[in-house]
């Protein structure tokens, strides 16, 4: 069968991604690698470091409408938090309650706190993190948008469920501990992080969309994601105390109907889904097709 | 002994048969039982297992036989995939073993080698080993692995039967015992692969399933830049100057990036058609958009490829086909193809030293040959000609009496993973033939018999060197920043690169700018899928869905 492969967002740099995202043009960088922002914990370790700590930051337009916009670099450290690299994104977010933009457009790609400056990295993501909350509080939409090769684990998993709306294509994976830390600690019987399907099926993105904490399922396409984030900017999101309350009833429930099962498969046939194994074969649209004909979700 | 062997095989078969009551079929919980009974001391005993199918079931029913009864087994494991094949010698049951390769094993098989737990009669090519079992290495038993068998015991092999047929021939016609394990005994097999009659005894395997290692599957999203730029020297450099349509890739990312830039660069090239077109190979799923795109007219495969069952099926004009529709497979025919009629051999190595001699052994990891060197050897024996054997042929000799040669191509990178330098003026299977005592260090591909090296540094094309000298700054002057490559000779290296004996990207007009994976057909598996229409079925190790 002919096919022909397209862009892929999975590989792109995180300035490529912004190059994707923005209006052709518009990116204005704040804090560029000329101005040299890099660790200065890393010299120590003998691990060479990069001018910008993994994270591109700055502002600009989206079909014509201002933005903050963040890129990490899973490329290096695997777009890990470190000091510098936590405070130039919690800048960026604080900087944004006054510039006042129509969104802020984070594309993660992080594998958590930087172990190698890690109390630093942890309250850098706790920085991060209240500063997504007041952004929200100021009604200010904080859209994420995960498809790297990275995904979004440890803190990076936190702070993207933080966010008030996440796009992920079916590559990206979404967790608080990673495969091979679960399988560290509970055992290879628990977890086979080497079983790339069974990681996938449990963590990747098309899971994550079927539990609703990915909003917006794409393909790993770059014209997907910007599309699914100017879709995005036209949505309004309610942050409230009342909206959280009922979240959190919904994940009790949740807990309570598959906090048994141990088999994704068997999650989605309670789902409803006749025949979840054909799930990870679908396309986007297929499974999008899938869910509306009955499929809950 | 040699005498007696039909009388020793009767006897055997005899105290046997009491077990079974006179059937062919064994139960599993008495297959320990039976091996006893068809296995005496000193017997060469072998052992179905190559770099992908493994008699697993069988392997572990050898750790019931008593060291006290049986003992200085020789063993013949044309590849050592288990550990119980090298836990049979820490029991005391074997004692030599003969074998091809040891890739899974390597690093325990070296340590027993330094702590002489081991006696290692040699080291052998696929095709070589197997010559051997119908010469000095009869085997006294062996220990096969099939799909299906019929309480006849005639047996079907399915597209992994590899090396089976090598085996039996050499076993039942040779008064050894033949035992095949089964995933299942059936009323009636799809496809008899092994006519009852070659059979002595079957058993159903409790696991059903056989060991099976997807070896040859090579995932696209793992390829560089490096790797493109270097398939693109090869196809331009290589590939369009000498056409040559017969050829054997081996099983490396560098390789697979040229697979999958056939439809792609190798379009652009004008290849299609003209070269290229017959090849021996395992079912690479990289090759999938080339099939698709209709680049290739067969593949003759030494062995399957867990997940291509379905494709390979699909494709009959293209791969061998049974009556029943399934593939069929035999390394013996494949080595042979590869080693008589493939026009040029495409591998990769892990260490080259400045002769070109090659070698996949490091100290602390004992591999062996495969079939490397029968594919990466001019065949003396070879008679019929082809373009591109007699241009590569005339290359070599400049003039004279009109010979052929094959193209032997090694593509390597100067410096890989953890900046380990693979040119070295030593290479290391020289220590460890001295530590092992070995008369002969294990080379894999002999610089002399190598044609062309290339690396991210350009082709170095030894066929036009006139001396050792020549080969020899021919390829330091590929070797890039590795020692090898600095000390190279900076005038003779401009001398050979006026001479067109090493061409650097520029000179083959490329730019290395283009080198990047969007010249690949297939980013990653998935797409591999996709072009397949659904029908490559990979395992689930290589899904990131």
């Amino acid at each position: 069968m002919k096919f022909k492969i397209s862009q892929s967002y999975l590989e792109a740099t995180a300035r490529q991604r912004i190059g994707f995202i923005v209006d052709k043009g518009s990116f204005k960088e704040i804090a560029p690698p000329s101005e040299k922002p890099a660790s200065p914990h890393l010299d120590m370790f003998n691990i060479p470091k990069s001018f910008g700590d993994g994270v591109i930051i700055g502002e600009a337009e989206i079909n014509g409408r201002p933005v903050s916009i963040l890129a990490q670099e899973g490329k290096f450290m695997g777009g890990a938090f470190g000091e510098v690299h936590s405070a130039r994104i919690t800048g960026l977010l604080r900087r944004s309650l006054n510039t006042k933009p129509d969104a802020v457009v984070c594309l993660w790609d992080s594998g958590g706190v930087r172990l190698q400056e890690a109390n630093a990295g942890e309250i850098g993501v706790t920085e991060i993190m209240g500063a997504i909350f007041d952004l929200k509080a100021t009604g200010i939409p904080v859209i994420a948008a995960v498809g790297g090769s990275c995904g979004c684990f440890g803190g990076a998993g936190i702070i993207t469920g933080c966010c008030d709306y996440v796009i992920a294509s079916e590559e990206a994976r979404i967790g608080i501990s990673g495969p091979e830390v679960i399988e560290t600690t509970m055992g290879v019987d628990a977890f086979d992080s080497r079983d790339r399907a069974l990681v996938w099926r449990t963590t990747g993105g098309k899971n994550r969309y079927l539990f609703g904490f990915v909003k917006e399922l794409v393909e790993n396409c770059p014209e997907e994601f910007r599309s699914a984030i100017c879709s995005a900017m036209a949505k309004s999101f309610k942050y409230s105390l009342k909206n959280l309350e009922a979240m959190q009833e919904h994940l009790q429930e949740r807990a309570d109907k598959f906090g048994s099962m141990d088999n994704t498969f068997d999650i989605w046939k309670e789902m409803g889904f006749n025949s979840p194994e054909a799930i990870p074969e679908m396309t986007v649209a297929e499974l999008k097709s899938t869910v509306q004909a009955g499929g809950e979700k | 002994m040699t005498k007696n062997r039909k009388a020793l095989k009767q006897q055997k078969l005899s105290a046997a048969k009491q077990l079974t009551s006179g059937l062919k079929t064994v139960s599993a919980d008495m297959i320990g039982e039976l091996l006893g009974k068809v296995i005496a001391s000193g017997n060469k005993v072998c052992i179905e297992g190559d770099n992908q199918k493994q008699a697993d079931f069988l392997s572990q029913a050898l750790l019931e036989l008593a060291p006290d009864e049986i003992n200085n087994l020789h063993m013949l494991i044309s590849t050592i995939g288990l550990p119980e094949q090298l836990d049979i010698f820490d029991m005391g049951l074997a004692s030599k073993i003969d074998l091809a390769y040891a890739g899974p094993q390597g690093f325990r098989m070296a340590r027993m080698l330094r702590e002489k737990q081991i006696e290692v009669g040699n080291i052998h090519t696929y095709n070589e080993l197997y010559a051997r079992y119908f010469m000095d290495l009869r085997p006294d038993v062996c220990l096969l692995c099939g799909v299906e068998a019929d309480s006849d015991g005639n047996i079907y092999m399915n597209g992994s039967a590899e090396d089976s047929s090598a085996i039996v021939e050499a076993t039942a016609f040779q008064q050894g015992i033949v035992v095949v394990q089964v995933n299942r005994i059936v009323d009636k097999v799809r496809r008899v692969d092994i006519p009852a009659d070659w059979v002595d005894f079957v058993v159903e395997s409790p696991r059903h399933k056989f060991h099976l290692e997807p070896l040859f599957t090579r995932d696209p999203a793992q390829i560089t830049e490096s790797m493109v730029l270097m398939g693109m020297m090869t196809m331009k450099g290589i590939y369009a100057k000498y056409l040559p349509r017969t050829l054997n890739h081996g099983v490396g990312f560098n390789t697979a990036a040229i697979e999958l830039m056939l439809p792609t660069y190798g379009e652009e090239l004008g290849l299609k058609g003209k070269a290229l077109t017959n090849w021996v190979l395992n079912p690479h799923p990289t090759m999938i958009p080339a099939i698709e795109e209709g680049w290739v007219e067969s593949i003759i495969p030494p062995g399957s490829e867990l997940g291509m069952e379905k494709y390979v099926e699909a494709n009959p004009d293209i791969f061998p086909i049974g009556a029943d529709g399934s593939l069929r497979s035999s390394r013996l025919f494949a080595q042979l193809a590869g080693h008589y009629s493939a026009d040029i051999f495409v591998g990769a190595s892990l260490q080259i030293d400045a002769l070109g001699n090659s070698s996949t052994v490091t100290s602390e990891r004992m591999t062996g040959y495969g079939g490397a060197p029968n594919f990466g050897c001019d065949a003396g024996g070879r008679r019929h000609t082809s373009d591109a054997w007699l241009q590569a042929g005339q290359e070599y000799t400049g003039g004279g009496l009109p010979r052929g040669r094959k193209l032997v191509v090694q593509i390597v990178e100067t410096f890989q993973q953890g900046m380990k330098e693979t040119f070295v003026e030593n290479l290391d299977a020289l220590q460890l033939a001295a530590d092992a005592t070995f008369p002969l260090p294990p080379i894999m591909i002999y610089g002399e018999d190598v044609s062309h090296i290339v690396t991210e540094e350009g082709i170095a094309n030894l066929l036009l060197c006139r001396t050792l000298e020549e080969r020899e700054q021919a390829i330091r002057g590929v070797a890039g920043y590795t020692k090898v490559g600095m000390k190279r000779d900076k005038k003779v290296v401009a001398d050979l690169r006026s001479r067109g004996i090493i061409q650097r990207p520029e000179d083959l007009g490329i730019s290395k700018l283009r080198a990047t994976r969007d010249m690949l057909s297939a980013r990653n598996i998935k797409d591999l899928v996709r072009w397949s229409d659904g029908l490559y079925n990979p395992p689930s190790r290589f899904r990131n869905w």
